[in-house]
């Protein structure tokens, strides 16, 4: 059971993260919990290649918020406007 | 329609913030065109409801949005369709109510292959020239145009839509004669002529619609059931139902919808025979001179029966009885069924979770009658009966009848609107913690109910009306956390500033008052309140699109924002303003209808 992941964005970026924080997404979690023995599982590394760097950093961010909010920090979580549409757009495919 | 995903809602919350946020991200074409369409339909929806969308933004999704929303919005033109006009994937459009829509504005539309449903209806300036555009539109399957400036000859158009399968086109002057060209469309499964100038000679080319299922001949001069093989539900409110063909061969077997509220009947048809009776689930009967109702006891597998405003009593009791296994609904509100009645009921309708009693004379031994015998009751309607709240026992300590209401742990929605219920009758109330709507009126109530009950935490909805509550008492209210509604119409002894302190900390609330502010200036954007005629009737007449919450046309908010409050307040008492259209059938009581 490793304490973290990693997550690879388009470029090619490596985000490491909490694998607490990666479960947020119920697509990243059924492809860790997955039985199947798929690589991701074993490795703890899953890659997006649809999903860009500043991108793939807001949702990161995004993960550890919403835990944060879960305990009971009420904070807001503040997205610029651009990002809006490619970040929805990541987010529906993360399940998240 | 919410999304799943907290992010992505909160991705469409920031995205329509303001003006600003939307001109940070609407040249962003390519991201535009990738949206997956439920994105699309979800974002253009938080925009309008925004009122942040305008033509030229609305270009920008025209190859990913597939469902298009604009009902009530008066400021729709041709300019808009001019850009909906290029949504190569657009699946549907709804432009009902929409009254700038006329036949020109239709035009960019023709050339949509892929829209399959369009609804217009009530946009009155649409006549039969836009239906002439509309043939080019050759895939549609479901068209809406009741109410719309349609005549005769723009109906036997229609006959070119050949994938027609469900067409409503109710108040419009259908004739027979369109009804014979209308037959090309053989897909049909759905036909709405309510009003229309349809006569039983016109009814009997309904009978080579093989696929019909749903059909609404309310309003015509029809006086025949006819008899179509797989019709499964039938409207015909307010005619006069003279004979059942006898010349019908096997009665409608696949019948499970009847509403024939507000009909008439000749002697021989009181007995249904016209139907194969154990296939029906929902029977609405309400308003019909109806005498014997020995008829229903072979509808052995209904659902939803509605007798209010009959000669229904205690003596027709035992045919609701004994097909009472599958009731789940049942309104016998003004009929002349009592306790005696309901004892006889009860006990034999064991899934029943809807029930009123309203206007009957029931009194309290009801009460206990329904708690210990019919478990699963969710709504209960007993406004306006003989109920007291009290129970006379043998021992002559009079004990609140309103405890044995304890025992019905699926109660939510609870409606006693009754002119002599008292403080001490009601409190047993408090511990109903499954309650979420509640309906009090009555002049006996003082500041103690209202606190009594603000202990009830699941509650939404609560009406306190007529009642001599204070400012004081307001002042010292504390909803529970989930209320949202808050009815104090006829608290004449509160005060304007009491009202509107209240309104202030509260704002989650709609407080219902004469000195409540109804012109919500502060969020433009809510749904008004469901008390416009038009959304009544819209009801009654839609009630085949459950899926559709009725708005009402934007242009009333457009109206009240011309004025300030003080010139609002000063309307008030102007003639107009007194006006309360009520829809003259069954009306549910308001409580029902703010579900």
């Amino acid at each position: 059971m490793r304490e973290t992941v990693k997550l690879i964005s388009m470029e090619g970026f490596e985000f490491v993260i909490d694998r607490e924080a990666a479960m947020v997404s119920h697509t990243i979690r059924s492809m860790l919990t997955s039985p199947g023995g798929f690589s991701e599982s074993k490795d703890g590394v899953v890659t997006f290649p649809d999903i860009s760097t500043p991108i793939l950093e807001k949702i990161c961010q995004y993960f550890y918020w919403s835990l944060q909010y879960s305990r009971g920090k009420e904070t807001e979580f503040h997205i610029e406007p651009e990002l809006t549409l490619e970040l929805m757009m990541a987010a529906n495919y993360l399940h998240t | 329609m919410e999304m799943d995903s907290p992010l992505v809602r909160l991705c469409i919350e920031e995205a329509c913030k303001s003006g600003d946020a939307v001109e940070r991200w609407r040249l962003q074409r390519r991201s535009l065109e990738k949206l997956p369409p439920h994105l699309a339909d979800a974002l253009l929806r938080r925009l309008l409801h925004r009122r942040l969308l305008f033509p030229s933004l609305l270009e920008g999704f025209k190859h990913s949005v597939e469902n298009i929303d604009l009902r009530g919005e008066s400021s729709i033109n041709a300019e808009w369709m001019a850009y909906i006009g290029g949504f190569a994937n657009l699946l549907s459009l709804n432009l009902s109510d929409c009254q700038r829509i006329n036949s020109s504005s239709l035009w960019p539309i023709t050339g949509l292959t892929s829209l399959t449903e369009l609804d217009l209806s009530r946009c009155m300036k649409v006549t039969d020239t836009g239906i002439k555009h509309l043939q080019s539109v050759v895939n549609l399957e479901k068209l809406w145009i009741s109410q719309t400036g349609v005549t005769e000859a723009g109906i036997s158009l229609l006959a070119s839509l050949k994938k027609l399968s469900l067409l409503d086109l109710g108040g419009l002057p259908v004739t027979d004669q369109n009804l014979i060209s209308l037959r090309a469309l053989t897909k049909l499964e759905y036909l709405d002529i309510w009003g229309s100038n349809v006569t039983n000679l016109g009814a009997i080319c309904i009978l080579k619609f093989s696929n019909l299922s749903f059909l609404n001949l309310s309003w015509t001069s029809v006086t025949q059931t006819l008899n179509i093989p797989h019709l499964e539900c039938l409207h015909m409110n307010k005619c006069d139902i003279v004979s059942i063909s006898k010349t019908h061969s096997s009665p409608l077997a696949s019948l499970k919808k009847l509403v024939l509220s507000g009909a008439t009947f000749s002697a021989e048809t009181e007995s249904f025979s016209f139907t194969n009776q154990s296939s029906i689930t929902y029977l609405d009967v309400s308003n019909t001179p109806l005498r014997k109702f020995s008829f229903l006891a072979t509808m052995i597998n209904l659902e939803h029966l509605d007798l209010s405003s009959t000669a229904f009593g205690d003596d027709s009791v035992e045919f609701v009885a004994c097909v009472g296994e599958s009731l789940r609904i049942l309104n016998v509100s003004y009929t002349k069924i009592t306790s005696v009645g309901v004892g006889n009921l009860a006990g034999h309708v064991p899934q029943l979770n809807t029930l009123s009693l309203s206007q009957t004379s029931v009194d309290d031994l009801s009460i206990l009658l329904i708690s210990t015998m019919m478990p699963c009751i969710k709504t209960l309607d007993l406004s306006m009966t003989r109920i007291q709240g009290f129970m006379q026992r043998q021992t002559q300590q009079a004990e609140p009848s309103f405890a044995a209401l304890q025992s019905l742990t699926s109660l939510e929605i609870l409606s006693l609107e009754h002119a002599y219920l008292s403080d001490t009758a009601l409190s047993p109330l408090s511990s109903l913690t499954g309650l979420t709507h509640l309906s009090l009126k009555s002049t006996y109530l003082t500041d103690f109910t209202l606190h009594h009950l603000s202990s009830l935490p699941n509650l939404v909805s609560l009406g306190v009306q007529d009642a001599v509550l204070t400012d004081n008492g307001l002042e010292k209210f504390s909803p529970p956390s989930r209320l949202r509604t808050l009815d104090l119409k006829g608290c004449w002894l509160l005060s304007k500033e009491a009202i509107t302190a209240l309104c202030k900390r509260y704002p989650h609330i709609k407080v219902r008052h004469d000195f409540a502010d109804d012109s919500s200036s502060l969020e433009q954007n809510q749904l008004l309140p469901r008390s416009s005629p038009l959304e009544k009737s819209g009801r009654r007449r839609n009630n085949q699109r459950p899926e559709s919450s009725v708005a009402v046309p934007r242009n009333f908010v457009d109206q009240r924002l011309k004025y300030n409050r003080e010139e609002l307040v000063a309307l008030q008492n102007s003639p107009l303003s007194q006006l309360l259209p009520r829809e003259v059938l069954v009306s549910v009581p308001d409580i029902l209808a703010d579900l």
